[in-house]
């Protein structure tokens, strides 16, 4: 068995899951994985779900969210686990230490802000990767569209000038 | 089967098992199966590597491409499969309304936290699973950031979003078309996936623990 799954097969298999979770025969919904970070937010600050209009607005998001990332959470543990044989603790990624620097302590500082910032640009937009760039676009939402061309020159910028990319040659 | 649980505390085992509740009364798949589209989400996210450091922040340094590749192909087959499956009835369009601001400032700033961090956040648990404490410390700088945007929803962000211009689609401006463009579209962006070239930034900390010709970077 192959220790990688090459892109393609994951893009098929990634469309598959995605046309099961919108048929009406699985959840009649995209797939979406940012709504459940404010709603897991809610339930560990004991925020009150009636006091707050946002909580509200994505208490069933949230929690359907909330239970695909459980299950998102065994199913990457296991195959890390018993296929990709990728387990391992780290604090930070090899290629941070390469094009960035080698301290952890920077890592888990920029890390922090990064998520910080990723989701309340998530939720401005109304979604991330999952819900618009690949539930949306499948959906030729034009807001999708807006929101994939912000962010892969926003990305594409951001790599440029924070890393140090020409360190390897 | 109607399983009715009385979940009315407000600690926090309570306030998990009224998230299942939810999930089983709001009539979008049984939670045994959006348990189960999450552990085939994640399956498939670990068994790609798209979950790595590498791979997104490498997208942003333009070392690496699978990311793109893997997402445009998704979009192009789905796009074209789910456009037959609404024909026929079997599924609905759920489409994300036209906020400009929302759209642009929240673009904006996902755009650098993904090159920071390196993740998204559908990414992110994964590789908080194979175990990435770095990445754990990202959750909680981005459940800092759901707690305050909770907060401050009604006074700051909702106007800071803009007002919505509806939830329009391409296939809006075809009109008498669809069928036409759906299929360019599916066709196009699956070309776009195919032919970005490929280029893949290896993680020798992630490979080196297995043999030699399991290893993608040494074939």
């Amino acid at each position: 068995m192959t220790n990688r799954l090459p892109w393609w097969m994951g893009g098929i298999l990634l469309s598959g899951l995605l046309l099961l979770t919108f048929s009406i025969y699985g959840a009649d919904r995209p797939i979406g994985a940012s709504t459940y970070v404010p709603y897991f937010a809610g339930v560990i600050f004991d925020l009150d779900p009636d006091k707050y209009s946002y909580l509200k607005e994505i208490k069933n998001a949230g929690s359907w969210e909330g239970v695909m990332l459980f299950g998102s959470l065994v199913g990457g543990f296991v195959t890390s686990i018993f296929i990709t044989k990728s387990f391992r603790l780290s604090l930070i990624p090899t290629a941070w230490k390469k094009y960035k620097n080698g301290s952890i302590i920077s890592r888990l500082i920029w890390s922090f802000i990064a998520g910080f910032i990723m989701i309340i640009g998530a939720r401005l937009a109304g979604g991330c990767t999952s819900g618009h760039f690949m539930s949306g676009m499948s959906q030729l939402a034009i807001s999708s569209m807006i929101f994939g061309t912000v962010v892969m020159i926003s990305l594409l910028i951001t790599g440029r000038y924070f890393y140090n990319t020409k360190k390897d040659k | 089967m109607d399983i009715v649980v009385v979940t009315e505390g407000q600690d926090l085992l309570s306030r998990v098992a009224q998230m299942m509740e939810n999930v089983i009364h709001q009539g979008h798949g049984s939670l045994a199966l959006v348990f189960l589209i999450g552990i085939i989400f994640g399956g498939i996210i670990q068994y790609t590597r798209v979950d790595k450091f590498e791979k997104i922040a490498g997208f942003a340094m333009l070392k690496d491409t699978i990311v793109p590749k893997m997402l445009f192909l998704t979009v192009g087959l789905t796009s074209i499969g789910l456009y037959f499956m609404i024909k026929v009835g079997w599924a609905h369009y759920h489409i994300k309304p036209i906020i400009w601001q929302g759209l642009i400032i929240g673009g904006i700033l996902f755009g650098i936290a993904m090159a920071i961090l390196g993740k998204c956040p559908g990414t992110g648990p994964v590789s908080i699973a194979e175990g990435r404490i770095d990445v754990l410390v990202g959750a909680i700088g981005g459940l800092i950031g759901g707690l305050v945007f909770t907060l401050y929803y009604d006074d700051f962000f909702k106007p800071l979003m803009g007002d919505s211009l509806g939830k329009l689609t391409l296939l809006d401006f075809f009109k008498g078309h669809e069928d036409l463009v759906i299929l360019i579209f599916g066709i196009v962006v699956t070309l776009i996936a195919i032919l970005i070239p490929k280029v893949e930034l290896f993680d020798d900390a992630d490979l080196s623990k297995l043999p030699d010709e399991a290893r993608p970077d040494k074939k």
